[in-house]
């Protein structure tokens, strides 16, 4: 019997050979069905060659990561046989390129799976040019799941367009030739078959993407970044909308120029960003400090990848949350956050403009490479109504009013004292990056010093608990068997192991922590009482979440599993050592 | 109107008496008086050293940042507002050792601000090293024996980045002085004005006499502004040491290539409610 509405799918090939566009198509194809789809990729630091591969999971439930062995693998080359053959699903197909794979069940050695060889270069070419032969893959990997051509038709019609209608009509008719042919070298009905889902649009979205939606929204105007992997497309989409958005985006000399620019910027009142990786951050570290210092407003996105250096540039990590945490001498606020999926993403993004303007701080946003380029399915983001609060950003007219000198800097009970922007009378000051008096002016007297320490540091506090609290997910506090501890990225392949963990009867409840500073202790230290037992995941060697927590709530988390191989955690490796735990198999 | 009293700051400088940069300081605000930039409408941006503190002695909206780092923010202040007059000041060791990158970039650049060096030749406030502009075999604190880098020429780096203002003043001029960065602030596109500022603690080698003895007005030996060539010839000489402006061009600005900032500066778009719906549109 066929499987309705699941199906996990899995293209690799070499750089250049559009490995990750036919992995997005297949995804959006089935998101346009009204399914769920998750993807991810995998590559190596190189432009042409290497392997390269892009895997998606559909369901029609929401769905967080890659779950299960892939049904449908495109062969790009031999090299995806060898490396991919073997994970097949029973019942399975592999498409390859006959020309290039000339026995593939040779390598595969396997029975229980289809071969679809196709001569995808030949075909690509009497479609209209040999470079089309992923699109032939696609088409035939689409015919196997008997998916309306229609809807595959209507993608690639929106991928090309601007090329023209020649370009539309030559890709339309490759896949269409790798659709027919599939289709009849099937003897039987496949193992996974689609139909389609009435339902409104939602959006095929990665964490960089869902990041710069969030901070367009929120009204950033100004991007100062240097490329690096795994934050450039950051970069490249904020500089291709440019026009649409009125947003000015330069790429910097170096990431020292980038973090002083948009501090400059935000002084002047302009929501400003920039991103990086850890190696860039390191060298923002002391324009983040001046941040703090001058109360400047500013949103650093740092996508983590594997370090420390230059380590490994396109695989994952989470071993910069207390580099994020601790950079720069001296001691002042900031905000540290780090979202969990392309939601989390749009959301943190959007606050963290806010909480930069309402608090006169640093915000740091803290990605990884697996989140900055695993696209989720998502509801458009309109849904949220998150709404532009500037703070005690003062009018001309309240400063009018303003008594002189203007005290930039005055000891207010929150800590929050009042801004004003170049332009505007009545409010000037000198933004320093010494310590200063309430004017700005500056001073090295001991009680001063106190007082502006104290006046920062109380900052912090005006952010409610029920703000930065983490998330909860899976069983009820009073009926878990175990508390899963984890934060960031993980989130997802967490959400799914604690589906998996009720299927074998565990009762696993999830911590999802976002906010690293300010830290909610109280929710947290509540919920680690409370619980029975209690692991904690993190993609590091160093459990740094679990510093952060024994240092903020007096908790220490005995168990911690720790992957640090540079790739995300699955839901199985979770599940299966949960279960473990609990004494199930 | 605005006058010099309109720009006082109400604290008295740090500085050694007699040093150059209250030459400086009081050209800065001879020029934003001359030009009759209201107070609010400038933003004197500097980084660290003995020079850099001048944010504090003049009032206009300032921004005292890193040590290296002041063309970074002073850039990001224009693009954020591009209707401010913009301002940088900061010593040699500054804008010519640690802050060398921001300074090449941003002449190339083009960015419509005008970059004050005070040039002393040595590091002050960190009381008395090599600096990148000493000259060769100078001594110093740290280099007892004598420099043995060959000296930066910051006027021969700043034609060959694509600046569009290159001048050099000198602090025991200050009439002339003024006049300079007057024109530089009134320059649209990069203004580098580079000055020399004897330093009267540490380089006693170098006094204001000696200067007064070496330089020469370029614009009085009849040196034409738009000659590329011409400038880079008087920027190499070493016996005698021109003064006033190497080299005036227009050309556009960074923001003259950015259209939508002709009309409103980036800092009056409204941001309270951003339609993201055409963004979002590629992901559907």
């Amino acid at each position: 019997m066929a499987i309705t509405n699941r199906v996990n799918f899995l293209v690799g090939g070499p750089a250049g050979a559009g490995v990750a566009s036919v992995g997005m198509l297949f995804a959006k194809c089935l998101q346009r069905a009204g399914l769920n789809a998750f993807g991810t990729n995998d590559y190596p630091s190189l432009i042409k060659g290497g392997h390269n591969l892009y895997a998606v999971s559909v369901s029609p439930e929401p769905i967080h990561c890659l779950v299960g062995q892939p049904d449908i693998v495109i062969a790009l080359d031999k090299k995806t046989v060898e490396l991919h053959a073997a994970a097949l699903a029973s019942g399975g197909a592999l498409i390859f390129d006959s020309n290039k794979v000339a026995s593939a069940k040779e390598m595969a050695k396997r029975e229980d799976i289809s071969y679809i060889g196709a001569p995808l270069t030949q075909m690509a070419a009497a479609a209209g040019g040999e470079i089309m032969f992923n699109t032939v893959a696609l088409g035939a990997a689409m015919g196997i799941l008997s998916l309306d051509f229609a809807i595959l038709e209507n993608m690639l019609g929106k991928l090309w367009a601007r090329k023209g209608q020649a370009v539309v009509d030559a890709n339309i008719a490759a896949a269409r030739a790798g659709y027919n042919f599939s289709k009849s070298a099937l003897s039987e009905p496949f193992k996974a078959r689609i139909e389609f889902i009435k339902r409104d649009k939602t959006l095929f979205i990665n964490g960089n993407e869902a990041s710069v939606a969030g901070s367009l929204a929120a009204g950033c105007k100004f991007v100062a970044e240097y490329p690096m992997s795994p934050s450039s497309s950051i970069l490249h989409l904020m500089a291709g909308h440019e026009t649409d958005y009125d947003v000015i985006v330069k790429q910097t000399e170096d990431e020292i120029s980038a973090a002083n620019m948009i501090a400059g910027a935000g002084f002047a009142g302009v929501r400003a960003m920039t991103a990086t990786s850890g190696g860039g951050f390191s060298l923002m570290a002391e324009a983040l400090g001046m941040m703090g210092m001058m109360e400047a407003p500013a949103v650093i996105f740092e996508s983590q990848r594997a370090g420390p250096s230059t380590g490994l540039p396109t695989y994952t990590e989470q071993a910069d949350l207390l580099s994020a945490l601790h950079a720069s001498q001296g001691e002042f606020p900031r905000v540290v956050v780090a979202p969990g999926d392309a939601n989390d993403c749009y959301v943190e993004a959007f606050n963290a403009f806010n909480i930069a303007e309402l608090l006169q701080v640093p915000v740091i946003v803290l990605l990884d490479k697996y989140l900055s380029e695993s696209s989720f399915t998502c509801e458009n983001f309109s849904k949220f109504q998150l709404k532009v609060e500037r703070g005690k950003l003062l009018s001309d007219e309240q400063l009018a009013a303003a008594p002189q000198p203007f005290k930039r800097y005055e000891y207010s009970a929150n800590g929050i004292s009042p801004r004003s922007i170049p332009g505007q009378k009545n409010g000037l000051h000198v933004c320093s990056s010494y310590e200063h008096d309430e004017t700005g002016f500056t001073s090295e007297e001991g009680e001063v010093r106190i007082k502006q320490i104290d006046k920062r540091a109380r900052k912090l506090s005006i952010i409610p608990e029920v703000f930065i609290a983490p998330t909860f997910h899976g069983a009820s506090e009073s009926l878990a068997d175990i508390l899963l501890v984890c934060w960031g990225s993980t989130k997802g392949p967490m959400l799914e192991a604690i589906r998996m963990l009720e299927q074998k009867g565990v009762a696993a409840r999830m911590m999802h922590i976002r906010y690293a500073s300010p830290f909610a202790s109280v929710t947290v230290l509540k919920a680690l009482s409370k619980a029975k037992n209690t692991i904690i995941f993190e993609g590091n060697s160093g459990a740094q979440m679990r510093s952060l927590i024994f240092q903020k709530t007096g908790y220490y988390i005995e168990k911690a599993y720790l992957r640090y191989d540079a790739r995300p955690f699955t839901p199985d490796e979770i599940a299966d050592h949960v279960s473990k735990l609990a004494g199930r198999k | 109107m605005v006058t010099v009293a309109d720009l006082n700051s109400g604290h008295m400088p740090t500085w050694c008496p007699g040093c150059g940069d209250f030459g400086i300081l009081i050209a800065l605000k001879g020029a934003l008086a001359k030009l009759s930039i209201p107070p609010e409408e400038t933003v004197v941006v500097s980084g660290v050293g003995c020079g850099s503190k001048l944010p504090h002695f003049i009032k206009t909206y300032g921004f005292e940042g890193l040590h290296g780092r002041s063309l970074p923010p002073a850039t990001g202040i224009h693009l954020a507002n591009n209707s401010l007059t913009v301002v940088a000041v900061g010593g040699d060791g500054d804008g010519y050792g640690i802050g060398m990158a921001h300074f090449v970039h941003t002449m190339r650049r083009n960015v419509d601000l005008t970059y004050i060096v005070q040039d002393n030749e040595i590091y002050g406030l960190t009381t008395g090293q090599t600096a990148p502009t000493t000259r060769k075999g100078t001594k110093t604190k740290s280099t007892p024996n004598g420099v043995i880098d060959q000296e930066v020429n910051p006027i021969l780096i700043s034609l060959a980045a694509g600046a569009t203002f290159v001048a050099r003043g000198f602090a025991g001029d200050i009439p002339h002085l003024t006049d300079l960065i007057a024109q530089g602030i009134a320059h649209k596109g990069v203004s580098h004005i580079d000055v020399f500022q004897p330093c009267v603690t540490w380089r006693k080698d170098l006094p204001y006499d000696l200067y007064q003895k070496k330089i020469y007005k370029l614009q009085e030996a009849g040196h034409d502004v738009t000659d590329y060539h011409s400038a880079v010839a008087r920027a190499h000489e070493t016996e005698r040491w021109p003064i006033g402006i190497f080299y005036n061009v227009p050309r556009a600005t960074y923001t003259d290539e950015i259209p939508f900032i002709k009309d409103s500066p980036l800092v009056k778009h409204d941001i309270s409610s951003v339609d993201i719906s055409k963004y979002l549109q590629e992901f559907m």
